[in-house]
């Protein structure tokens, strides 16, 4: 219907799309937004009260979308950089990326405000709290609460992180652990446990984490079954690593030793 | 297991935590399929009142509205009633999926039984050809509308202007079945509506979603309207000073 692509949203954005500009590219000056041939009803300024609010949703969903894939983006990055090999700089650099986040985060505190915080979907959220559970796991071996979580985004950041973007970042965090854990044991020939920073080994390996962390895993809810499949298969695959290690550990050669302190190139991928 | 000494992996209130929300979503869910439930099978009641209106001529419709009303709309408003105080005590977002078809079922039935010439009340009497406007939904439902600043029940505009794409279905069929019970007016009345209608919902900035799929289905229930005139018209059998359809 050719009427249809007369109207041009009333109030626009310099950064959002659809702005009219003439054959040189300038920006259409008058209002765009009111097509002078649109015969008047009753019922047209219903629907335009419809239309500016229809508006102010989808600017504002597309903005909170845009967020959310540039956290999930820094996120990824901080994941990849705490699977490196040679754990350097990390805390600099996961700091620096958690800060560029909360930054982001900041800016749309208000479209997520009270009831808005489930009408918009967020997976960056998920993101951010597999990356900063794993890095808390990793320097802590402990499982990150939900209120460390909350405490994690600070104080200004008024964004609720939901139970559900809790659990999912949890669902991811135990994909993260595996990798870590096969990756590290194929260096090392043994099932790594108080990896990181511990003054002593509190006697855990990342396998019984794991398990235990599946055990922990709520017991079902529609959406979560699949992840929780996933999940389980992860476990029995660092199982099969555990076994594999102390069967035929002393067949093969071990990674250079024990500490990180290998070669990239050594680093098995496994996917 | 962890040793006694080290912190163990897995606080304990995490994992009180995980379950009593797990648990709590089961049951919301749970409450929520039995609202629903009856909720839409009050629906259907209307609905089924509703299609009568196909083969009821426009001097014995009057009654048959008050039925719908009675008998089918009223109780579904009780069953709206329980859902949204049950509902207000959730995020609205979290679970309107699970009744939004629902609500919009039950608003496309007020609209066209409004249009018609029901819904009347003290202060508004019924008229035929009355669009119901978002706000009257409102009141007959005793739920918001549009709610942003808290987060209750309510009665989204989307839900509405969906409920609105269904009126347009309904009156097309109806324009149609008007001739054959030899309403001509009312025909020439509905086109003009649809077209009203139509003007309006080309002012939306659609995004490719299901309000863009209903709202472009509206124009088959323009043309189908537009294809009944017009063989009409060719006959000469539009009354007369009623305005002509283009």
């Amino acid at each position: 219907m050719a009427a249809a692509e007369v109207v041009v949203p009333q109030i626009q954005d310099d950064s959002m799309a659809g702005v009219k500009r003439d054959y040189k590219g300038n920006r259409k000056e008058g209002n765009p937004g009111l097509p002078k041939d649109v015969v008047r009803n009753e019922y047209t300024s219903m629907f335009e009260s419809f239309r500016d609010s229809l508006d102010e949703h989808h600017d504002r969903r597309q903005k909170i979308g845009k967020v959310s894939r540039d956290v999930t983006a820094l996120s990824k990055k901080i994941v990849r950089k705490l699977n490196e090999p040679i754990p350097q700089n990390i805390s600099s650099e996961i700091e620096k990326r958690t800060k560029e986040i909360k930054e982001l985060l900041l800016t749309i505190v208000d479209d997520v405000a009270g009831l808005r915080r489930y009408q918009y979907s967020m997976p960056g959220i998920e993101e951010f709290v597999e990356a900063v559970s794993f890095a808390h796991y990793l320097e802590t071996q402990t499982l990150i609460t939900p209120e460390q979580m909350q405490a994690a985004l600070g104080d200004d950041v008024q964004i609720p992180i939901t139970p559900a973007d809790y659990v999912f970042g949890l669902f991811d965090l135990t994909g993260e652990m595996m990798r870590f854990a096969t990756a590290v044991t194929a260096l090392s020939g043994a099932m790594p446990s108080g990896f990181m920073g511990e003054e002593e080994d509190n006697g855990r390996t990342i396998l019984e984490d794991l398990q235990e962390t599946a055990n922990c895993a709520p017991i079902s809810s529609k959406g979560w079954k699949d992840k929780k499949g996933v999940m389980i298969e992860q476990v029995r695959k660092v199982e099969r690593v555990g076994y594999g290690v102390r069967v035929r550990g002393n067949e093969r050669p071990k990674g250079v030793g024990y500490d990180f302190d290998v070669g990239e190139e050594t680093a098995p991928v496994m996917d | 297991m962890a040793s006694n000494s080290a912190p163990a992996m897995i606080d304990p209130a995490i994992f009180q935590f995980l379950q009593s929300h797990a648990e709590q979503d089961i049951d919301v869910n749970e409450k929520l399929s039995q609202i629903t439930a009856v909720l839409n099978r009050q629906i259907s009641t209307a609905q089924g009142y509703l299609s009568r209106i196909h083969s009821t001529p426009t001097s014995k419709i009057q009654p048959l509205l008050s039925q719908i009303e009675k008998e089918g709309i009223q109780p579904a408003i009780s069953s709206i009633q329980e859902l949204g105080k049950f509902a207000s005590n959730y995020p609205y977002y979290k679970y309107n999926q699970r009744w939004s078809r629902s609500v919009q079922n039950l608003v496309a039935v007020m609209l066209v039984t409004a249009w018609l010439g029901g819904m009347g009340n003290e202060s508004r009497p019924g008229e035929q050809g009355r669009l119901l406007r978002i706000e009257e939904v409102g009141e007959i439902l005793e739920a918001p509308i549009n709610l942003t600043d808290r987060d209750e029940f309510h009665v989204t505009i989307e839900e509405y202007i969906l409920a609105m794409t269904d009126l347009t279905e309904e009156l097309s069929r109806l324009a149609m079945n008007s001739v054959t019970m030899g309403d001509i007016n009312l025909t020439v009345r509905i086109s003009s509506f649809i077209k009203d209608l139509f003007a309006g919902f080309q002012l939306l900035n659609l995004k490719n979603d299901i309000l863009r799929r209903r709202v472009d289905a509206v124009k088959y229930h323009v043309k189908k309207v537009e294809d009944v005139i017009y063989d009409l018209s060719l006959r000469n059998l539009i009354p007369e000073a009623k305005e002509e359809a283009s």
